[in-house]
């Protein structure tokens, strides 16, 4: 997806990707060593000397792809880190770590509603409708057809 | 007969029907909206059906794939997007076609020759499996081994802008895989003395997570792409149409199936060598290609769902997956307590000829389903991706919590995605992880049982690659695969060439 033009933060991201594997490589040394040839860490260490091999070639394949014309950091968090990204990003994470405790059906409906109004645009009431409509229907799919008990929560025992 | 019994069971059976028709219809669906995707519904559908018997469950999954593959030439002939990969090389002539105001020939043409083509993939799985699986008991963990290297090795190179970015994304999988107590010893591996990490990083989390989340996040940035309506009045293909490219579509459709037999490649990589190979072989189009001609709509759907049957070769033979599809329709045979692999044929034959005439069913139904519906069809389509990001979010949370009712899986689940996100932005391809999640674990006690077996003797390790002759025969197709992605392949082949003259 990137082509032939660097992306903005594509430098970092591949230095992230030889930094993670010199890593990888030294906790995959750690299991057994050069103790022998059919130890556990053995394949490990093939592994993740892979990973550091081939992320050094695609360092070396982004330093050297022309650079795209904007400024990179300003790009950066126009284009990949964007707005709207951070703020799904923010309401997945909220979402997740509510769905525990209140159950499926709340945060499901709640996540729902403010992601399809933020996203959409058309208004609370129009987002509203959407949540009930889709909530439903995804409820007797999932109930009925798949069987699939929807996980309650530890605050608010629901109704499912 | 007791296989004429198995073949028919989703034939004669109500409730299995329904669902192996649901599943095609919702495929069509799944392939043509771009932005969901058949691995994305696979891995949320296997959850799902955890609790469901095997054959159900099969028989759903096994719909929704071979309407996918299909389903995704639907947008790439009116809208120009392809809704699957695997429906790239349709868009090259089938767009030209809609503009010219034949979409709806088109549609008739793909659809059709994509049964045709599925019905030649699954000939051949019922042929060939039997055989190959008969032989593969010869197999050698040396050759498994080498099996599972050809696989990711052929996923990185054939898809994707980069072999290392290819390769890169196959060892973290396989680094993914090693994740928890190794088999042989019961040592830890990267386990930080955690419990949790014990038992492996949790697979279905990370498929969801790479392919449904990390696509949700991707689509974040195309949402505000116009819709483009269009108009179809009817889908009839010509039958002289169907008669003329009768072979060509036999062409493609065993393209189709080798290539979807090969471990790690499918469908999008068999539509586009037919394509190539349709370009190559025509001698005079009516058309030119990439300006509406039939021949490149036929071969790459063809080939296709060619590639569906063939794919399953190597799954329900070998336990080695044929695609990214299958390697996800593995996890679902582990999650029902099922091996796939040689023995799977000899143990449980029912569940082979099941899923060969369940993949039949599909296909009929596919007929069906393609050649009705448009108007339907073209309303869902247009639904708004404000709200179909939400919606995969949701079902890719409830897919992965509702397994064990963990917390932490979504916390996988999401970090998953957060780090699939920036991969695909950056250019990097999330089938490969998977393929190296899967067959990393396998290559691991294959290479320590060959070792074991040559007595941790290095040479005597590396002779018994070229002296048994099914590992020779792997050893040398991997190693000219790993060449021709070096810089020596060019003034390799340009030697070997000039050395004929």
């Amino acid at each position: 997806m990137s082509g032939t033009k660097r992306q903005p933060g594509e430098i970092a991201f591949s230095i992230l990707l030889v930094l993670f594997s010199v890593t990888a490589f030294w906790q995959a040394f750690q299991i057994s060593g050069f103790r022998g040839l059919s130890e556990p860490g053995v394949f490990p260490m093939l592994a993740t000397a892979a990973m550091l091999l081939s992320s050094m070639v695609v360092l070396r394949e982004a330093i050297g792809k022309m650079p795209s014309i904007q400024s990179p950091e300003i790009t950066f968090f126009k284009d990949i880190a964007s707005f709207r990204l951070l703020v799904m990003f923010g309401l997945i994470t909220a979402y997740v770590a509510a769905m525990p405790l209140v159950g499926f059906l709340i945060s499901s409906a709640a996540f729902l509603f403010a992601s399809i109004w933020f996203l959409w645009r058309k208004g609370p009431l129009a987002s509203a409708l959407l949540t009930a409509v889709s909530l439903t229907v995804v409820y007797l799919i999932f109930r009925i057809l798949f069987q699939v008990v929807l996980p309650g929560g530890t605050l608010v025992k629901g109704f499912v | 007969m007791e296989t004429l019994a198995n073949l028919s069971i989703s034939w004669v059976d109500p409730w299995l029907m329904f669902l192996t028709a649901a599943g095609t219809l919702a495929g069509i669906y799944v392939g043509a909206i771009p932005g969901l995707s058949v691995t994305m519904a696979t891995s949320i559908l296997i959850s799902f059906t955890f609790k469901w018997p095997v054959n159900d469950a099969l028989a759903l999954i096994a719909g929704v794939f071979i309407g996918g593959v299909y389903g995704g030439s639907r947008t790439a002939i009116l809208l120009n997007i392809p809704g699957a990969p695997s429906a790239i090389a349709t868009a090259f002539d089938g767009y030209p076609l809609a503009k010219r105001g034949e979409a709806g020939e088109a549609i008739g043409l793909t659809t059709v020759m994509s049964v045709f083509g599925g019905f030649i993939g699954i000939l051949a799985l019922a042929l060939f499996a039997p055989i190959i699986s008969n032989f593969a008991i010869q197999f050698n963990s040396r050759d498994y081994l080498l099996l599972g290297l050809i696989g990711i090795l052929l996923v990185g190179t054939l898809s994707g802008e980069s072999f290392a970015k290819g390769a890169f994304a196959g060892a973290v999988g396989v680094l993914i895989g090693m994740v928890g107590l190794d088999p042989m010893t019961a040592e830890g591996r990267f386990t930080y003395g955690s419990i949790t990490l014990m038992g492996g990083i949790p697979y279905v989390a990370a498929m969801i997570g790479f392919f449904g989340v990390a696509e949700a996040l991707v689509q974040l940035r195309n949402m505000d792409l116009p819709a483009i309506k269009q108009k179809i009045d009817r889908i009839t293909p010509r039958f002289s149409d169907v008669r003329k490219y009768f072979w060509l579509a036999m062409r493609a459709s065993g393209i189709g199936t080798i290539i979807g037999a090969l471990p790690g490649t499918g469908g999008d990589i068999a539509a586009l060598l037919a394509y190539d190979d349709a370009k190559r072989t025509t001698r005079n189009p009516d058309v030119p290609f990439g300006e509406g001609a039939k021949e490149g709509l036929v071969a790459p759907e063809a080939a296709n769902n060619a590639a569906v049957g063939g794919s399953f070769i190597p799954m329900l033979t070998l336990g080695i997956p044929g695609d990214a599809v299958t390697a996800v329709i593995i996890g679902a045979l582990f999650i029902h307590g099922l091996k796939p692999g040689p023995l799977l044929l000899i143990e449980t034959p029912h569940l082979f000829w099941f899923t060969v005439g369940n993949l039949a069913l599909a296909n009929i139904f596919l007929l069906i389903f393609g050649l009705t519906g448009i108007r339907v069809f073209t309303k869902i389509v247009e639904c708004p991706k404000a709200v179909l990001i939400p919606l995969i979010i949701v079902l890719s949370a409830v897919g992965t919590y509702a397994i064990q009712n963990n917390p932490s899986h979504v916390y996988w689940m999401l970090g998953f995605g957060v780090v699939g996100y920036f991969l695909k932005i950056y250019g990097f391809q999330v089938g490969p992880i998977i393929l190296g999640v899967i067959l990393g674990p396998m290559m691991d006690s294959n290479y320590r049982r060959a070792m074991i077996g040559a007595r941790g003797d290095v040479s005597v390790f590396l002779w018994d690659f070229v002296s048994h002759p099914i590992s020779l025969v792997l050893s040398v197709a991997f190693i000219l695969m790993l060449l021709s992605q070096t810089p020596l392949w060019k003034p390799l082949t340009g030697w070997l060439r000039r050395a004929e003259n």
